[in-house]
C-alpha cells in the first residue's frame, strides 16, 4: 500500500495528473470557449454544431473536429526552410509551459489514512509523524524555495520557440514575428518580475505553496479571503495581470502575430505543427491563471474552509492550534475535493476573464506597447515595491 | 475666428497658430498630444469591458428572441427578458424573403390541370442567359395549338433577373416560389424540368390570352385579393 503511496508521490505522477486532467482538457476547451465566448460578446451563437451522432452539448466537441482536422492534414514543409529548427520550434514552445507548471500547488496535502475523518489540527501541529498522517501526498510536484524565480526562467524558454520559429521559416513576415515576439517578451519580463517582487515582500517567500497559504494577520486563517493577496497587493495584481497577458501574445498585446499585418512567426506552420503553438499559446493561458489563482487568489483554499472544515469567527494560526469560532467539521476527503475544485474554478474564471480582455481591447501599436511596458509598467511596479517596503519596514519592523 | 472657442479647445485636435490671410485653408497648426489619463486607457479600457460583459451576461442568461422577431426588425414586440444574439440557425430557420424576391421558377396550370404554356418562345427569346429550353409540340385543342413538349430550364445558368416572368404573356411562368435553387451534386440534377416546376405550380385563372381591347369596360376585378387578377 505504501509503494502504493510512494507512486502517487512521485512527481511524474502528479505532471501526467495535472497535465491530462486539468491543463490539456481546459486548453483544448478554451478553444471552443474562446469562439463561443467571442461569439456571445458579439451577439452572435458561435459554433455549437459539432456533435456525435445526437450529442452536441452546445458545440463543446468543436475541439475534437479540429484536432482531428489538424492531425489528417498533410505535415508541409515549405523549401528552404532550416529543417531541424523548423521541426524543433513548435516543441521549444509547448515544452516550457508544460513544465513550468511543476511548481503550481493545485490542492492541499493528501493524508491517504485520514481521508474519512476530519483531520484534527492540533494533533498535525502537535504530532506530524503520527501514523494517520504518514504517506501524505502533497498536490505540487516541486516545492522549491526559489519557485516562481523558476517559472520566469522557463518560461522566457517559450519565447525561444517563436523566435526560432521566425528564423527557421525563411520567410521576412515570420522572422518579423519572431523578431517583434522576443521585443514584447523582454520588455514586459522585467515589469512582470517586479511586479511579483511586492508579493516576495509581504509573503517573504517565493514558493508558491507557501505564498498561497500565506495569512497576512495571525488573527485570521489562510483560507479567509482578506489574507489574499488580491487585497495586500492590489496594484502588483494589475500589473502582473496586463505584463502577463503580454507575455501570452494575445490582444491587446498581439503585435508578434498581428494577423491583418504580417501573420506572426508560425506563418509557414500549418497542421498539427502549427496546431502545437495554438495549444501552446492556450496552455500559457492556464498557466498565468493558475498562477495567479495562486499568488493572488489565495490557490487552492475555499473561502473559510480550513483543514478540519468550515469556520466562521474563529480561526487557525500558522502554528495550527485552533481557537474557538462556530466550525463545521468535515471529512478530509471531502475538504480536499472541494479544495481541489476550488483551484479549478478560480483558473477558469480567471481563464474566462483573459478571454473576456483578449475580445475587448483593440491591438496597440508597437510604439504604444513600449511605452506602456517601459514608461509606465515598470515605474508602478518599482513605486509598488518601495510603497510595500515602506510599510513593512514601517508596520511590521524590519 | 473668435479667441474663446480656441482657448476652450485647446485640449483636443490640433491649436491653430496662424491662419494664412490669402488661402484662409492654408494654416499653421500645433498638435496637442493628449494627456497622460487620456495615454493610459485605464477609464476607456474598464469601460469596454463593462459593454463586452453586458452583452456577453445578456446573450448567455437570458432566452433567444422569438424568430419571428429576429426576421422583421423593427417589429413592434416587447423585447424584454430577451437576449441581444440575431444570428439565425439555417437550416432549421430562416428568414422570410420579400414578397418581391425572385426565387425557383413554377409553371402555371390551366383549370383543367394542364401546362398553361403555349410555347410562344417569349421567354427562351427575352433570356439573357439563354437557360430556358422548349420544345414545343401540338395539342388537341385548336384555340390554344400548341403546348411545350419540353420545358427545361438550367438553374446553374440562370441569372434570376424574372425577364421570363415579364416576357410571358400568358401567365404561365411565375418565379415567386420564395425557394432557392437546391444545392447539388451533379450538374444534371440542376436542370428544372417541365414536371418539377408544374409540382410547384398553381392555377391561374387568368383569361389565356387576356381580355381583349375592352378590358377598361370590363370593370375593377371582383376580389381585390385575388393574385390573378
Amino acid at each position: 500500500m505504501s509503494t502504493l503511496y510512494a507512486i502517487l508521490d512521485w512527481p511524474g505522477t502528479k505532471w501526467l495528473f495535472i497535465v491530462l486532467a486539468l491543463v490539456m482538457p481546459l486548453a483544448s476547451l478554451l478553444t471552443w470557449a474562446e469562439r463561443r465566448q467571442s461569439a456571445m460578446m458579439q451577439d452572435r451563437l458561435g459554433p455549437n454544431r459539432a456533435n456525435i451522432g445526437p450529442i452536441k452539448l452546445k458545440g463543446i466537441l468543436h475541439f475534437v473536429a479540429d484536432a482531428l482536422k489538424m492531425i489528417f492534414k498533410e505535415d508541409f514543409v515549405p523549401a528552404n526552410v532550416h529543417k531541424g529548427l523548423y521541426a524543433l520550434a513548435p516543441i521549444l514552445a509547448l515544452a516550457p509551459v508544460l513544465i513550468a507548471f511543476c511548481i503550481i500547488p493545485f490542492g492541499p496535502t493528501i493524508y491517504p489514512h485520514a481521508l474519512a475523518h476530519p483531520i484534527d489540527p492540533l494533533l498535525l501541529a502537535a504530532d506530524p509523524g503520527n501514523d494517520v498522517f504518514k504517506d501524505s501526498i502533497r498536490l505540487q510536484m516541486f516545492q522549491i524555495d526559489f519557485g516562481l524565480i523558476f517559472y520566469f526562467a522557463v518560461l522566457t524558454l517559450a519565447n525561444y520557440g517563436g523566435t526560432i520559429a521566425g528564423w527557421a521559416s525563411y520567410n521576412k513576415w515570420a522572422l518579423l514575428g519572431g523578431l517583434r515576439s522576443s521585443s514584447q517578451m523582454m520588455s514586459y519580463e522585467v515589469a512582470m518580475g517586479l511586479s511579483l517582487m511586492g508579493a516576495f515582500l509581504v509573503t517573504g517567500t517565493l514558493e508558491p505553496g507557501a505564498i498561497a497559504m500565506f495569512g497576512a494577520s495571525d488573527s485570521m486563517s489562510g483560507s479567509n479571503p482578506l489574507n489574499w493577496l488580491w487585497l495586500w497587493q492590489p496594484v502588483g495584481l494589475v500589473l502582473f495581470f496586463t505584463a502577463a497577458i503580454a507575455e501570452t501574445k494575445r490582444a491587446p498585446f498581439d503585435i508578434p502575430e498581428g494577423e491583418p499585418e504580417i501573420i506572426g512567426y508560425f506563418v509557414e506552420y500549418s497542421g498539427m505543427r502549427w496546431g502545437i503553438f495554438f495549444l501552446a499559446e492556450f496552455i500559457e493561458i492556464v498557466f498565468i491563471s493558475a498562477v495567479i489563482a495562486t499568488v493572488f487568489f489565495g490557490g487552492w483554499q475555499v473561502p473559510f474552509l480550513d483543514i478540519d472544515g468550515f469556520r466562521f469567527g474563529g480561526y487557525i494560526d500558522p502554528s495550527h492550534v485552533s481557537t474557538s469560532g462556530y466550525s463545521l467539521l468535515l471529512p478530509h476527503w471531502a475538504v480536499a475535493s472541494l479544495q481541489f475544485a476550488a483551484f479549478g474554478l478560480k483558473v477558469i474564471l480567471l481563464c474566462w476573464f483573459q478571454l473576456l480582455v483578449r475580445w475587448t481591447l483593440p491591438r496597440f501599436r508597437a510604439d504604444q506597447l513600449m511605452h506602456l511596458g517601459w514608461k509606465l509598467l515598470l515605474p508602478l511596479a518599482l513605486a509598488n515595491i518601495m510603497v510595500t517596503a515602506l510599510i513593512k519596514l514601517i508596520f511590521m519592523g524590519n | 475666428m473668435s479667441h474663446g472657442h480656441e482657448e476652450e479647445d485647446v485640449t483636443h485636435g490640433p491649436k491653430i497658430l496662424a491662419v494664412s490671410t490669402t488661402h484662409p485653408r492654408v494654416r499653421t497648426i500645433q498638435v496637442v498630444r493628449p494627456e497622460a489619463e487620456d495615454t493610459t486607457f485605464l477609464a476607456a479600457t474598464a469601460k469596454g469591458l463593462g459593454v463586452t460583459l453586458k452583452h456577453f451576461a445578456r446573450n448567455l442568461f437570458l432566452p433567444m428572441k422569438k424568430l419571428a422577431v429576429r426576421n422583421a426588425p423593427g417589429a413592434p414586440v416587447d423585447e424584454t427578458w430577451r437576449n441581444e444574439i440575431e444570428t439565425v440557425q439555417y437550416p432549421e430557420e430562416k428568414v422570410v424573403y420579400p414578397e418581391r424576391f425572385r426565387g425557383l421558377h413554377r409553371l402555371m396550370m390551366r383549370d383543367d390541370g394542364n401546362v398553361r404554356c403555349v410555347a410562344c418562345m417569349c421567354c427562351p427569346t427575352a433570356c439573357p442567359a439563354h437557360c430556358i429550353t422548349i420544345i414545343p409540340a401540338e395539342t388537341d385543342d385548336k384555340g390554344i395549338e400548341k403546348k411545350p413538349a419540353v420545358f427545361e430550364i438550367d438553374e446553374l445558368r440562370c441569372v434570376v433577373c424574372g425577364l421570363c416572368v415579364e416576357a410571358c404573356p400568358c401567365d404561365a411562368i411565375r418565379m415567386d416560389t420564395g425557394m432557392h435553387a437546391k444545392p447539388v451534386e451533379d450538374r444534371a440534377d440542376a436542370i428544372e424540368t417541365r414536371e418539377s416546376m408544374l409540382g410547384r405550380g398553381i392555377r391561374s385563372i387568368a383569361k389565356q390570352g387576356g381580355v381583349g381591347p375592352d378590358w377598361r369596360e370590363a370593370g375593377a376585378p371582383k376580389d381585390p385579393n385575388d393574385v390573378n387578377r
